[in-house]
């Protein structure tokens, strides 16, 4: 009878492990109305944590990215105000942080489970790979001429927009005001008066870094942006060809590596991200450097938590990025986007997918969604709203919508942005920034 | 009849649970590894058929393979070797009787208590040039007039990645070492010493000899660990500058989720597996065939 007992139980928790395993593919066909939707898996609020009920509904499913400690709570309350609006339409949204996105996303695609909706920055693999579906056929008319065209632009692949922008930041000079007087220096415009400038504060006080770099893994590739684009060069030419290796990209370079070899900047640039940098700025040990729109928010959280005495807190304020040979200055944008996945969807499901982009993008929830988040509108009436309810962002406004984005719709960009930052890496320790810039070419270019 | 199928059945059954979770969650994973170094893979995971070892060729030609490769010979080697000694010592040390030997065993378990990344952004703050703490320290003392940067050239970060490697896999060969010390019997050292052997004769002829086999278990267990090991270099340095403090681990991360070459990423992997795969056999078969022999 033991036995009998025992060979049951073994027998129990054998099949039991097969169908836990079995279970990865459940929901493997997300089509449109009453298919099996992948539940939520993150740790979403109450509300959201039971499998929505599909019945006749058409089914919309959103991998959305973490953008901060709302973006959570913020979406839970857009998708049960959307489902209420929108009776035949069952929304789940899951919010994925940034860490994770990448995996969750590659590992839905294998199980052929994509999403319907993807927020995150990337689209040109997925484009590669013929995932996805041209912007226009799912997002109405009215809703898209609200986008700004110059963001469109940065999500064509042979001529067809296949993302829409859903925010962005920006990069600026940030600068201590008080160390730069103290110092007896101007605002530096130019790279001849930045160099200058980080000299006089250099011998104003020693213990003070003048300028800072991040050449991080993190975000190299931004450095590499601001001082190439400021310096009339580019990562394409006119025509989208790969220009990694001209005369005015290894210039920039040379001069960037050139302030930290004269000891002008951080002493770490490979290891020191730009929060790094932020925090020594904050705690007012670096005089200048370049960064989002984000910053201010940032130093005031970090002094709030560590409630640093106001006599502690620096005076700073931002300006253009200083420039090179009469160049106009270049600020760097970044933008992430939406996107729709190819899964088969019905003409009521692409309306069901319109309706959703329209309600997302109603000028009111959308300048809410943004400020909520601290980034910039990717709409012209969402920048109206938000340079009128927060008169911080008004200048951050109009810089947006003039500054120059990654080449992120070629299909090369991993390899550019890993290799611009290899390169940097390289230079700084003694390398020649023109055979490395020659070398990314070649293998970039073929 | 039954009775007697069932008998000779109940083993199997009994072991099937663990059998059929190792299938999935190991065995499964590592074909799956293998299936994608042999394939094209596109950026976004999606298998595109055989290449013909094409990945392997072309993680086998670049220069910074040979570069990362060096580096985790000389990481593995470091950590593993002087951990194990220092975790022998220290075990000998904690193996004698003195007052508060309780406390001190506690705090040799703390490093290995402690999360990795943790470890390694403790490690980080301690070293930083602008605010870390051994700077404070020493200009506090007045042995540094300014701070001094810890970390100027790769090669330095590297050995502080290294240290820091050391300090939380000493306490491991400690204990593996301690409990291999406690169940070594008295009367051999007392016989040893009434035949006059010394501290050292009777460490080489009666404590090594005895302690081997838990310090051959420590230092496999060790090799693949180490090996493996991915939180500190990550956390410390991400590999930079130039994958000059990359290991294969960290490499085939940044390939696979840097780069989106998952195909090479895979290829990386399973030469890792490999390498790891000939060594700790190769030195497991080494050991055991030589205590073997011995008896």
């Amino acid at each position: 009878m033991k036995k009998a007992l025992a060979l049951l139980l073994a027998l129990v928790m054998a099949l039991a492990l097969v169908a836990c395993g079995g279970g990865n593919n459940a929901g493997k066909n997300n089509n449109q109305g009453g298919s099996a939707t992948p539940p939520p898996q993150t740790d979403e609020p109450d509300k959201n944590d039971e499998p929505a009920p599909s019945g006749d509904k058409i089914d919309i499913n959103v991998i959305a990215a973490e953008y901060g400690q709302n973006t959570k709570q913020w979406w839970a309350d857009f998708q049960n105000e959307f489902n209420a609006a929108n009776e035949n339409i069952n929304l789940v949204v899951e919010v994925v942080s940034w860490n994770d996105i990448y995996t969750v996303v590659n590992t839905r695609l294998g199980g052929n489970a994509a999403p319907d909706i993807l927020n995150i920055d990337v689209f040109a693999d997925y484009q590669a790979d013929g995932l996805l579906l041209p912007a226009q056929d799912y997002v109405s008319e009215e809703t898209y001429a609200k986008l700004y065209p110059a963001f469109l632009d940065q999500s064509v692949v042979d001529g067809t927009v296949w993302a829409i922008p859903d925010l962005a930041s920006a990069r600026a000079m940030y600068y201590n005001v008080d160390i730069l007087e103290a110092a007896g220096v101007e605002v530096p415009t130019t790279w001849d008066e930045l160099k200058a400038a980080c000299e006089a504060i250099k011998a104003y006080d020693s213990s003070i870094y003048p300028w800072g770099i991040d050449m991080t893994t993190d975000e190299g590739q931004a450095a590499f942006a601001y001082y190439v684009w400021n310096n009339g060069g580019d990562f394409t030419d006119a025509d989208g060809n790969w220009t990694l290796n001209s005369d005015a990209n290894v210039e920039a370079i040379e001069y960037a590596i050139g302030l930290v070899n004269d000891g002008y900047t951080n002493s770490d640039p490979a290891n020191e991200t730009r929060y790094n940098l932020q925090d020594l700025f904050g705690a007012g040990k670096l005089a200048m450097v370049i960064g989002p729109n984000s910053i201010p928010t940032y130093i005031a959280d970090n002094y709030a938590k560590a409630n640093t005495p106001e006599a502690e807190q620096i005076n700073f304020a931002f300006t253009s990025i200083p420039t090179n040979g009469g160049n106009p200055s270049v600020s760097a944008g970044v933008m992430d986007r939406f996107m729709c996945f190819d899964n088969g969807h019905s003409d009521e499901k692409i309306e069901a997918i319109k309706t959703f982009f329209d309600f997302f993008y109603d000028d009111a929830r959308y300048s809410e969604w943004v400020l909520m988040e601290g980034f910039l509108p990717a709409t012209s009436a969402g920048g109206e709203i938000v340079a009128k309810e927060d008169p911080s962002m008004a200048p951050w406004v109009d810089i947006v919508g003039s500054c120059k984005f990654y080449p992120t719709a070629k299909a090369e960009w991993a390899d550019v942005k890993q290799g611009v930052i290899d390169v940097e890496q390289q230079a700084l320790l003694g390398g020649d920034v023109r055979e490395l810039l020659d070398s990314l070419q070649s293998r970039i270019a073929g | 009849m039954n009775k007697k199928i069932l008998r000779r059945a109940e083993p199997y059954l009994w072991i099937a649970p663990s059998v059929i979770l190792m299938a999935i969650f190991i065995v499964t994973p590592i074909l799956k590894v293998f299936q994608m170094a042999g394939n094209k893979v596109s950026r976004t995971g999606q298998l595109r058929g055989f290449n013909n070892f094409e990945n392997f060729a072309t993680v086998l030609k670049n220069p910074t393979f040979g570069l990362v490769l060096k580096n985790t010979i000389v990481w593995t080697i470091a950590v593993v070797v002087l951990s194990t000694v220092l975790g022998f010592v220290l075990a000998l040390i904690l193996n004698n009787k003195f007052r508060g030997r309780k406390i001190a065993r506690a705090i040799v378990v703390f490093p290995w208590a402690t999360t990795l990344v943790i470890q390694a952004s403790a490690w980080n703050f301690i070293i930083n040039t602008d605010y870390g703490t051994l700077n404070t320290l020493l200009m506090k003392l007045g042995i540094l007039s300014a701070p001094m940067n810890w970390t100027p050239t790769p090669e330095a970060y590297f050995a502080w990645e290294i240290a820091c490697g050391i300090f939380v896999t000493v306490p491991f060969v400690t204990f593996c070492v301690l409990s291999g010390l406690q169940s070594i019997d008295t009367t051999y050292y007392e016989a040893a010493t009434v035949d006059g052997a010394n501290y050292w004769q009777k460490l080489f002829k009666i404590t090594l000899p005895l302690v081997k086999s838990s310090l051959t278990v420590s230092t496999v267990l060790n090799i693949i660990y180490v090996f493996n090991s991915f939180p500190i270099i990550w956390t410390m340095t991400k590999g930079d500058p130039a994958n000059h403090t990359d290991t294969l681990v960290t490499y085939l991360y940044k390939l696979a989720f840097y780069n989106g070459r998952q195909g090479e990423a895979a290829a990386v992997s399973v030469i890792g597996f490999i390498i790891l795969l000939i060594c700790a056999s190769t030195y497991m078969i080494y050991t055991l065939r030589k205590g073997d022999d011995e008896l």
